[in-house]
């Protein structure tokens, strides 16, 4: 059955609607405020025993030998895995690009400090910790190969013997001319950056409980699962068993920002199930094994990025070449970070040439996992750092710089050198909102004033396009297969009117259960508490992917909205009856079935889903007597990538500009955040309060990012930066409070006429602030190009500059 | 992170808990606040046969003001010295380090004890204990002495208290009249330990020149450091810019090796102690006037 | 083999008695062994502030803190703080605001807020960002929370917003 999803809020079947659009209370909130959400590690299962995980000291080693014996003979001690285990029972982890995964514990040899390659499942996890230090790992140390250039020299050490190099991929991509930009161009501005390690840091670090069933071989996980159901398969593939007999059930959870992977500590947990005779076994992942082994790290790069410019600022190429460090391996998904660029390569301009000259490579470092933003972020930086650089070398305002650059707003939908389409977008409009908040000529003066007198203020103006609602092509270049992400929902009405509604994602944080409660309550006319959201596991749920990529709140509206309509259909034809008319003759609207144009002809939604439930000699003989329909939404119009990576791919593209006033205390390099304002458009907000939400969540950790946050490895690969005293999450004092403005170009596309919001302002802050640092310091004649600009960075960069 | 097996005391007096030191010689460790020692429990990088206590001991919690000297027990919570209004009062230096002490959650548990007796020499109370010359009075097998604070900071985590010694109070000076201070540093975030941090006090004489000045780097070295070349050069001079600047210049030479780590080189670090040398000077002397 | 011991503490008003091994940490003792799991843990090492709780009216991290220390105390967690089915002003507080997204931080959070406002019922700026600057938010940025602790202290003040 066909399904009609509203392009608008005005097609929503409502005279007014009261929710969608309102910044109404979370319906989540009462039970995570009392503490009574079930994160895994609230979540008991009888007979449960509690895992950890013995990890490698070295960065590269051969495994010699492992003696469990005395682990094994330790009073509360089930059951004790090793690689051995891991080679007899799993196949290594499916990887994107293809082919450099390993087992989830090492057995030849490990690869990165803090690689698993024993586990114990025992009584409490005091005693699994008593009984790892019971364990001799016999280990030949390799020499490590920690940095990218050197990785890639012929002599360097293998992180993967069999593969013969240490490049995991290396390809360039060009869109259009990109040669003859370049040789015609009146001015090339070329400049190297480095971006280092940072990652997305949740809260809550990952757990699982996975429970094995030795009669029927199947596996059963509660974990904190972003998405079920790709965990799911992959625990298929790895495990060897049969798709259906692995059933994965999401538990809310506290934050993932792409960091909660868990491949390992599921199959692990598997593992030790199996051999404690189907104990549930838990892991909680605690937060130095998250810092040093878990999905923590992301974005290890080197930029060497060019820009074509006419001498009217006028930009026409941008070659980007990008050296990204991955890791000992590519099991976290980290890959797609280098691939997501292409969505939105050249940003908000109008720029018809564009080459990307990406290597990526293998390091004994963590390997890489996603994280908010998922590549753009160091993307957005490099071009808007260049804009920059062109515009004071051209004698331009950077406001005037961008705004001869921009894809006008009657142009769209736009399609970029690097395949992908905007939906809709007036940068012009965020550009001057931003600059009028500010107080833009007053800010340029004061700086001046400052400066006279030994205040080095900098003055950040940023631009960026934060693509929305993901697709699997939008990563075809490392080798992901697929077009469409599905999300399924299935709605339902009950005897008595309330609407409950079956999805296969748990909570998360981005407020999706009150969006579909906003949206179905407007829809079906009932009150927002007469909704209940109720997630299912990865068997039950219809097809679903679940949060990412900035797609679940318009792809769970399109799912809901999706099934509304094929509900409402049913319904209309079962009033249609007993209004005794014809169906097109009947509408719903404010939650009622009405004949359209005849007042007092209409009956209440609960008792035409009563009567098809409990009155089947009143339903019409083609009915199906269920009021409950479902629909999976997938964004419409993909489509299959080229040669080049082109494909129409991350379906809406939000926008956002940035103006941000810092001060750089050049006698010690800190930096303080003065102001802050945002111009941001994600289309239509279906609830702006959790919207401001997600930007200012996103300014925090672009804050972190910029300023904060970043994993150090030494010259033998030993992290440095294993706790929280040295990896440096931002704080109420370094957050700053920002003004924001909202505007709106409704997406042509998307249910409602929202876009993606998920990520954000992470996509815009840290380049924000690297550009306003930039801008300080223009006197002195440095930029800092290393992110993030600590304190010492910037102290050395000054000093560098008064010795010149 | 789970601690690994540990036995547990909580004497009810002094000598109880000096007998288990003993008892135990070595392989024993005092547990006042634990903001300090229980993160080394949980990631096990402390290993004590036994804890023992101080908790119930009695007579270790007070701020006591004592003529000119405040005496201040080593189990009092350094939040507890953050609120006193005798502190903020007549103690304001003191009050000012404070502050800079973590964040208020670690403050309600953390001890001023605990924090001296940690050593750790990018933390406030030492610095503060050398620069205002406190004095600690420490309880042992051999009964009670007082240690001052110019020897009771010994190295890296290292004072000079014996294994079976228990500090049990710490007496700090009141400032003299006409004298300001600073308490000044630089750190990652609000709340971490400094990458480099200066205590300074500055007492002008009845002409307003400087009469003394008591000048402490902390986070730079294996203790906090005193910088006794720097003090001497304000001694009879007029507190002014040039003065500071000369005078944190030499104070930054006074750091025989500065650390270094992920967060500052030792460069890094020598640097940031000339500059708030210089600053926490001028801001000293500012407040002596 | 070292000895368990006995203890005895109070919990939201409810009197608890346990044999615990000295290593167990408060948290873990809270969580475990009394089943009040609303107080979670992020980092076990004092900085995150997700483990906070009130200990005699202090809030302090739970983590880094022994079970065995709190033998003889009062604490109090956050399911302490609502009523029946009815919320604090201080969680009304953040419901209204958005002061929360995926709420793992937010029981520390409540914890830590309660004991500023009882302390100081109409604090400064300056109290406000020194109590939220020993918890780590990594969802909200923040913006929202200080709206809500402001909420919080006018409900308190003017006994609007309270139970039921």
């Amino acid at each position: 059955m066909a399904a009609d999803v509203p392009r608008t809020i005005a097609e929503l079947p409502t005279s007014a609607p009261r929710f969608v659009g309102r910044p109404v209370a979370r319906v989540e909130d009462p039970m995570l405020l009392t503490g009574r959400a079930e994160f895994i590690d609230n979540l008991s299962l009888p007979r449960m025993l509690h895992c950890a995980i013995l990890r490698s000291p070295h960065a590269h080693a051969r495994v010699v030998a492992v003696d469990t014996a005395a682990a094994e003979r330790l009073p509360g001690v089930v059951a004790v895995v090793t690689g051995e285990d891991a080679k007899r029972w799993t196949q290594p982890t499916p990887t994107v690009p293809p082919g450099w995964g390993a087992h989830c514990l090492a057995s030849d040899k490990v690869r990165f400090v803090g690689e698993p390659v024993a586990a114990v499942a025992a009584v409490s996890r005091y005693v699994a910790e008593d009984a790892l230090e019971l364990i001799g790992v016999d280990y030949e140390p390799l020499p490590p190969v920690v940095d990218a250039a050197k990785a890639l020299e012929p002599a360097s050490p293998l992180v993967f013997d069999e593969r013969g190099s240490n490049v995991m991929l290396q390809r360039v991509f060009t869109w259009g001319e990109v040669d003859a930009a370049f040789a015609a161009a009146d001015h090339v501005f070329t400049e190297r950056f480095r971006w280092h390690r940072l990652g997305a840091n949740p809260l809550e670090t990952f757990g699982v409980i996975s429970q094995w069933d030795p009669v029927d071989g199947s596996l059963t996980c509660h974990g904190s699962f972003q998405s079920q159901f790709h965990m799911g398969l992959a625990r298929a593939a790895v495990l060897g068993l049969p798709s259906h007999k692995v059933r994965m059930v999401s538990q809310p959870h506290g934050g993932s920002f792409g960091g909660k992977g868990g491949a390992r500590g599921t199959d692990i947990t598997a593992l030790l199930s199996r051999k404690s005779g189907g104990r549930p076994v838990k892991w909680i992942e605690d937060r130095m094994e998250y810092l040093a082994g878990g999905a923590s790290q992301a974005w290890d790069r080197h930029y060497e990025v060019s820009l074509a410019v006419r001498r009217d600022g006028t930009v026409t190429g941008l070659r980007v070449k990008l050296l990204d460090d991955l890791g000992a391996t590519a099991e976290g998904w980290g890959a797609v970070s280098a691939a997501k660029p292409l969505a939105a390569f050249t940003g908000c301009y109008a720029i018809p040439a564009a080459q990307y000259d990406l290597t990526i490579v293998a390091t004994n470092k963590l390997p890489g996992s996603p994280y908010r933003g998922m590549g753009p972020p160091p993307h957005n930086f490099v071009l808007e750092q260049m804009m920059d650089i062109a515009a004071r070398e051209l004698g331009l305002d950077p406001a005037e710089m961008r705004r001869r650059n921009y894809i006008p707003k009657d142009r769209f939908p736009y399609t970029i050198a690097s395949g992908n389409e905007y939906d809709s977008g007036d940068y012009e409009a965020a550009l001057e909102t931003v600059l009028t908040m500010g107080d833009y000529t007053k800010l340029r003066a004061e700086q001046a004033e400052a400066r006279k007198r030994g205040r080095w203020l900098g003055i950040g103006l940023v631009n960026t396009i934060e693509p929305g609602v993901f697709d699997w092509n939008a990563y075809a270049i490392v080798g992901q297969p697929g077009t469409g992400v599905p999300e399924g929902a299935t709605v339902a009405i009950d005897l008595f009117g309330k609407i409950v509604v079956k999805v296969g994602f748990a909570l998360e944080g981005q407020g999706q259960y009150t969006v579909v409660s906003q949206v179905l309550a407007d829809y079906f006319g009932v009150d927002l508490g007469d909704v209940r959201v109720v997630p299912q596991d990865s068997l039950s749920a219809p097809p679903h992917f679940g949060p990412g990529g900035s797609r679940l709140g318009v792809a769970i509206t399109g799912a809901v909205l999706g099934a509304a309509d094929r509900l409402r259909q049913k319904l209309v034809a079962v009033a249609a009856r007993l209004l005794q008319t014809t169906p097109d003759a009947v509408e719903l609207m404010d939650g009622k079935l009405r004949i359209r144009g005849v007042p007092g002809a209409e009956m209440p939604l609960a008792q035409v889903s009563a009567v098809m439930l409990a009155r089947s000699d009143l339903l019409p003989p083609d009915v199906d007597p269920n009021p409950e329909a479902t629909y999976v939404w997938t964004a419409p119009g993909r489509t299959t990538a080229d040669d080049q990576g082109r494909a129409k791919s991350y379906l809406t593209a939000a926008n956002a500009c940035h103006l941000v006033l810092v001060e750089v205390d050049v006698e010690t390099g800190k930096v303080e955040i003065l102001r802050y304002w945002i111009a941001d458009d994600c289309g239509t907000r279906l609830n702006p309060a959790t919207v401001e939400g997600m930007i200012q969540g996103g300014v925090a950790q672009g804050v972190g990012a910029a300023l904060l946050e970043e994993y150090v490895y030494d010259d033998d690969g030993q992290l440095l930066t294993s706790t929280f005293m040295d990896y440096l999450l931002p704080s109420v004092y370094e957050v700053p409070m920002t003004e924001k403005k909202a505007l709106c170009t409704p997406s042509p596309f998307t249910p409602l006429g929202a876009k993606g919001v998920g990520e954000s302002a992470m996509h815009t802050t840290p380049a924000a602030i690297m550009c306003a640092i930039n801008d300080a310091l223009v006197p002195l004649g440095v930029r800092a190009t290393a992110v993030p600009a600590s304190p010492h960075r910037l102290w050395k960069l000054v000093q560098g500059a008064r010795k010149a | 992170m789970k601690p690994p097996r540990f036995d547990y005391a909580d004497p009810r007096t002094l000598g109880e808990a000096v007998a288990l030191l003993q008892q135990h010689e070595g392989e024993a460790k005092l547990l006042s606040g634990g903001q300090s020692l229980v993160p080394l429990l949980n990631m096990r990088l402390a290993r004590p046969a036994i804890l023992v206590d101080l908790a119930k001991v009695a007579g270790l919690d007070h701020v006591r003001e004592d003529g000119a000297t405040l005496a201040i027990g080593a189990m009092t919570r350094q939040r507890s010295v953050e609120l006193s209004p005798v502190v903020k009062a007549r103690h304001p230096m003191l009050h000012a380090a404070t502050l800079h002490i973590a964040h208020p959650q670690n403050r309600n548990q953390g001890t001023v004890g605990g924090s001296l007796a940690h050593a750790d020499p990018a933390a406030e109370l030492p610095a503060l204990a050398l620069v205002l010359g406190a004095e600690m009075r420490a309880v042992g097998p051999g009964g009670e002495r007082t240690i001052g604070a110019a020897e009771f900071f010994v190295t890296y985590l290292t004072t000079a208290l014996e294994p079976s010694e228990i500090l049990i109070e710490a007496r700090f000076p009141t400032l003299p009249p006409r004298t300001g201070w600073s308490v000044t540093e630089v750190a990652r975030r609000h709340g971490d330990f400094a990458l480099a941090g200066v205590m300074a006090t500055v007492t002008l004489d009845d002409r307003g020149r400087c009469a003394t000045a008591r000048l402490v780097l902390f986070g730079v070295g294996a203790t906090p450091v005193r910088a006794p070349r720097a003090e001497q050069m304000l001694a009879g001079e007029r507190p002014e810019a040039a003065l500071f600047e000369r005078a944190g210049r030499t104070a930054a030479e006074e750091i025989d090796e500065p650390l270094s780590d992920v967060h500052a080189s030792a460069e890094y670090r020598r640097d940031l102690a000339r500059v708030l040398g210089r600053r926490a000077l001028a801001e000293a002397a500012a407040r002596a006037a | 083999m070292p000895a368990s011991r006995h203890i005895t503490v109070t919990v939201n008003e409810q009197p608890y008695e346990a044999v615990v091994e000295p290593r167990t940490t408060l948290v873990d003792f809270l969580r475990g062994e009394l089943g009040l799991t609303g107080t979670h843990v992020g980092c076990e090492h004092g900085v995150c502030g997700a483990c906070t709780i009130l200990w005699n009216g202090r809030a302090v991290r739970s983590c880094i803190m022994l079970a065995v220390q709190a033998d003889g105390g009062t604490i109090m967690t956050v399911e302490g703080l609502g009523r029946e089915g009815a919320l604090h002003p201080i969680q009304q507080a953040f419901l209204e605001e958005h002061g929360l997204q995926c709420g793992f931080c937010t029981p520390g959070f409540l914890m830590s807020i309660y004991e500023l406002l009882e302390r100081s019922p109409d604090p400064s700026d300056e109290e406000i960002r020194d109590t939220l600057g020993g918890q780590i938010c990594r969802c909200t940025g923040y913006q929202a929370i200080v709206a809500a602790v402001r909420s919080a202290a006018a409900k308190l003040r003017t006994g609007a917003g309270g139970y039921g």
